[in-house]
């Protein structure tokens, strides 16, 4: 009888993934101890129930007018007052994505790969060499911790050191949001023009089409339409961001909506609530069709 | 019409990471010639088209290109000489999300400043636009000029990578598998089309096919590659089928992978 071929070797069941797997798990459970937590300061008490029942219960309440004592002559109405929140809320947030965007397509360029790896061609001069491969990588390295650097810091962080360095103007604001987000957009474009197909680029470069060239016709035309959605995507993110800055004294959705809350006039809390609820949605809905129309 | 260039191999050889792609080959192309490489996959036919424009540098042995050495010209002539010989990729390589005239006009960008392509690329002048069009209406798909290039078929794809090496106004046109990527209709189509614009404006036409009996029917001389190595080289009709079985044989090696 001809003798069968002998069975692949049988792989050890628990492969890296599963173990790293295990291990988070492992350490979930753990940090629970380390916290000294129990279930009963985990979950929520009768008291705390109560708590949330009661804001919640505002809900389908939200004031729409000042209460009597607090309407002064003069002052413009809850509604008026939310929808200019809101809109210094679009503002910043918007200013910040547009700044954002055009630093994080020349960070994110530095940042990427495509402009300076692998060139058959190039690097035939001392100089040439000397570019490729002393200055182009410093330069790659440098934008990249720089990036870091920008998004490893929160926004409210930022703001909080804006606040001190600038005070508390329109201009802190949207910096203290543009530099996050530049961080992020340019580390996520410089991906995006990495991943882009090379051919295109390597078909320019052997017709002669220098760098810039290739870069700008061989590569970023194929990189765009990802590159404006995902920054639309970021645009959403931005309004959260911005209404939160409110808690730092812009005059933003968060700026009632914390003011409010210390004085315990949940109806009114819930009217900002709604406004920055209406306000990402119609974003969003804008935003979607913009960008099922980009990447399609 | 443009001057069409000669190529001549003085033993080049091509090494990847220590095997051998090219050995030692000697090998001169007339200008205004077509020439057909066949043989095997990774027989070097690619390799051996990439060296002709410079996107591969031989490891030993001196590509000449209208008798110019290619190791010997400075980045911006060599930058000069790939602006005028056209390569047809067989992935085409075009930027599938612009019009189509984009990706033609890219094959003029080797001979215009960064200004200069800026303009080109987004509001042609008359001219430009002009001088696309009767390049796309020579290869067969005028009217496509201003559709975006991704929603044309695989074979109007493949002709708006001609028109942009066409763009280059090329001395040489070098193709490589233009017929794998369409279905056999149409690579008869595409290679009389390659054949006759090069034949009526004098280019010289290198082109890497499988199809033998294409290659026979549209080209005076035939070159088998096997190896990194000139099997063969002559006129269709001195090449007889044993030196074809020959050239197409799985090297025992092959075999033993097939488990034959």
């Amino acid at each position: 009888m001809a003798r069968s071929a002998a069975l692949p070797r049988r792989p050890f069941p628990l492969q890296p993934r599963g173990a790293v797997v295990i291990a988070i798990l492992a350490l979930g459970l753990w940090s629970f101890v380390a916290l000294d937590l129990t279930w009963a300061q985990v979950l929520p008490g009768a008291d705390d129930f109560r708590q949330i029942g009661h804001f919640f219960s505002y809900a389908f309440r939200p004031a729409l007018t000042f209460p009597a004592e607090d309407d002064v002559a003069g002052r413009a109405p809850l509604l008026v007052q939310a929808l200019s929140a809101a809109k210094l809320t679009l503002i910043f947030a918007v200013t910040a994505i547009s700044i954002a965007a055009v630093l994080g397509i020349v960070l994110g360029f530095l940042a990427s790969t495509a402009w300076w790896a692998g060139d058959p061609s190039g690097a035939r001069t001392t100089l040439g060499r000397y570019v490729r491969r002393t200055i182009a990588p410093t330069v790659y390295g440098a934008t990249r911790l720089v990036i870091t650097l920008m998004r490893s810091v929160h926004e409210l962080i930022w703001a909080v050191l804006l606040l001190a360095a600038i005070g508390l103007t329109n201009v802190s604001a949207v910096v203290a949001i543009a530099i996050p987000y530049t961080g992020t957009l340019a580390k996520v474009f410089s991906e995006m023009i990495d991943e882009a197909p090379r051919g295109p680029s390597e078909a320019l470069r052997a017709a002669g089409a220098s760098p810039a060239q290739v870069f700008l016709f061989g590569l970023l035309p194929r990189a765009l339409p990802d590159m404006a959605a995902y920054s639309l995507y970021r645009l959403e993110c931005a309004l959260r961001s911005s209404a939160i800055l409110g808690f730092f004294g812009w005059e933003t959705l968060g700026y009632y909506v914390k003011q409010q809350w210390d004085v315990g006039d949940y109806a009114e809390v819930w009217t900002y609530l709604y406004a920055l609820l209406a306000l990402v949605l119609l974003v969003e809905w804008w935003s979607g069709g913009l960008r099922r129309r980009f990447v399609a | 019409m443009t001057a069409s260039a000669a190529f001549r191999l003085d033993r080049v050889s091509v090494t990847f990471n220590g095997t051998a792609a090219m050995h030692e080959v000697d090998l001169s192309i007339a200008p205004g010639e077509a020439v057909a490489f066949v043989g095997p996959s990774g027989a070097g036919k690619t390799t051996f088209l990439r060296l002709l424009n410079a996107t591969q540098r031989p490891t030993g042995g001196c590509v000449r290109v209208d008798g110019r050495c290619l190791g010997t010209l400075s980045s911006k002539e060599l930058r000069a000489l790939r602006s005028r010989i056209g390569f047809v990729r067989q992935d085409l390589a075009l930027v599938p999300n612009v019009r189509v005239i984009h990706n033609v006009l890219a094959g003029r960008l080797g001979r215009m400043g960064l200004l200069q392509s800026l303009r080109a690329m987004t509001f042609p002048s008359q001219a430009m636009s002009m001088a696309a069009h009767e390049i796309l209406e020579r290869v067969g798909i005028g009217e496509k000029l201003y559709e975006r290039t991704d929603t044309l078929s695989g074979g109007q794809q493949q002709r708006v990578a001609i028109a942009r090496a066409l763009c280059q106004q090329p001395t040489a046109l070098l193709a490589d598998e233009p017929v794998s990527s369409v279905d056999p209709a149409r690579a008869r189509d595409t290679v009389a089309l390659l054949t006759r614009i090069s034949r009526a404006e004098g280019l010289t036409l290198c082109m890497s096919i499988h199809n033998v009996e294409l290659a026979r029917e549209f080209f005076p001389r035939l070159v088998g590659l096997r190896g990194g190595r000139v099997a063969f080289d002559d006129a269709p009709d001195a090449i007889d089928a044993a030196q074809l079985a020959d050239l197409y044989r799985l090297s025992a090696a092959e075999m033993l992978a097939d488990g034959a």
